[in-house]
């Protein structure tokens, strides 16, 4: 439905498509022209989600800041590595925050794969049927998540997101202990039956 | 079949890509990854799920944050372009898929995995099946290798919690299916199966261990 506004005030996708261009050119701003304008616009969009991220996450105010500067440096010395067919420029800050977080907050290392690792397996490799069954695979899962009901895509929020436990969930959202662990479980399964068949 | 088959479930899934899950379990998924497209792409729609929750964070208009900005301005001047990567090797077509364990565990585990099993780096735990003397803790999960001979079965064992395994030679097979390179195997605490090797040559697993593995005698006892 092309141009229709949706009434709630949440971006319409082509309000989100607009954004994404935004921020992506901002981005490449800085990888091409090092323009600082630019990294400011980012740094005044993004710095404060990385602040409540990590405040969330237990950090305090101080180590709340160094993480966003230790983030915002990796945006000023990476920019040239964002692609944006990969992800948002939101989706791309966001994992940088991620792995700088569990290095800093947890004092543990993030294991990922290596992409120019010899060894991994392209997705070239896979037979046509296997393709086509990856593509199918990746639009139920993305139909999943849209259609995931508010109140179970809330505690997979928190649960995932936030690193609440069952018991802080139930707290914050007064909603009885049970029900927590039952809108995470409908809110499992229902991702769980967009994944391809098991044997 | 040239991609995993047996996947690790949605909860390793969408804890991997937000940063929940901790760094042992992490290891195997990452690995996995390696090995799976379909994985690969899954992570990523998880990984655009939290980039939402991410944006939607509620933020103070008075965050404080400009001087943050201020402090940044002659750490950009100092931040010099990184450096060009280096050019990769081109794979030899021996070294790629299949033989060479992918990173993140390459970096993780001894530089051959399939080394003779008297070697002295095998503890045979029952006839055909080894642990490997390489052991590793992550955030509290034990991290080993388990070998097991063509059809050699694994003893009769139990586990208190989470079981993980990921093929990284030959195969193996239980009573839910068999399971090949890059295949995750997951058993909850409690549950019991039989594994066995299923391939000509040696099936060698990373075996990660929540919590104590308790092998059980004839009748069911702990040993």
């Amino acid at each position: 439905m092309p141009g229709t506004l949706d009434k709630d005030g949440v971006g319409s996708p082509d309000a989100a498509r607009t954004d994404a261009d935004q921020f992506g050119g901002l981005v490449h701003a800085v990888a091409q022209n090092r323009d600082r304008t630019a990294f400011a616009a980012l740094f005044r969009h993004f710095a404060p989600k990385i602040l409540q991220y990590c405040l969330r996450l237990g950090a305090d105010r101080s180590t709340a800041e160094e993480l966003v500067q230790d983030v915002m440096l990796t945006v000023w010395l990476k920019a040239g590595s964002f692609d944006p067919a990969q992800a948002t420029v939101g989706t791309w800050v966001f994992t940088i925050a991620r792995n700088r977080r569990i290095d800093r907050l947890r004092k543990e290392m993030r294991p990922a794969p290596d992409p120019d690792d010899p060894a991994m397996t392209p997705a070239s490799l896979a037979t046509p049927e296997e393709t086509a069954q990856m593509v199918q695979s990746s639009r139920q899962l993305q139909d999943a998540i849209e259609t995931l009901a508010a109140n179970q895509s809330e505690v997979l929020r928190r649960s995932y997101f936030l690193e609440q436990t069952h018991e802080e969930i139930a707290e914050d959202t007064e909603v009885p202990l049970g029900t927590v662990k039952t809108r995470l479980r409908l809110a499992l399964s229902h991702l769980k039956r967009s994944m391809r068949d098991k044997a | 079949m040239t991609v995993p088959f047996h996947h690790p479930d949605d909860q390793l899934l969408i804890g991997y890509a937000s940063g929940q899950e901790r760094a042992g379990k992490s290891l195997l998924v990452a690995t996995h990854l390696a090995y799976c497209p379909d994985c690969r792409q899954r992570v990523a729609s998880y990984e655009a799920l939290c980039g939402n929750w991410f944006e939607e964070l509620p933020c103070a208009a008075h965050d404080g944050l400009d001087a943050v900005l201020d402090r940044m301005d002659s750490l950009l001047t100092a931040a010099l372009a990184p450096p060009e990567p280096a050019p990769v090797e081109p794979p030899a077509a021996e070294r790629t898929c299949g033989r060479l364990v992918p990173e993140p565990l390459r970096s993780w585990l001894p530089d051959a995995i399939d080394t003779a099993t008297d070697d002295g780096s095998w503890r045979e735990i029952s006839k055909g099946v080894w642990l490997s003397g390489w052991e590793r803790t992550l955030s509290g999960t034990t991290i080993r290798l388990l070998r097991m001979a063509s059809d050699a079965p694994v003893p009769a064992h139990r586990h208190t919690a989470d079981e993980l395994l990921l093929v990284l030679r030959g195969a193996f097979r239980d009573e839910y299916g068999s399971y090949g390179l890059g295949d995750v195997a997951h058993y909850v605490a409690g549950t019991d199966h039989y594994a066995r090797g299923a391939s000509e040559e040696d099936c060698i697993c990373l075996f990660l261990l929540d919590g104590d593995l308790i092998f059980l005698d004839e009748d069911g006892n702990p040993v």
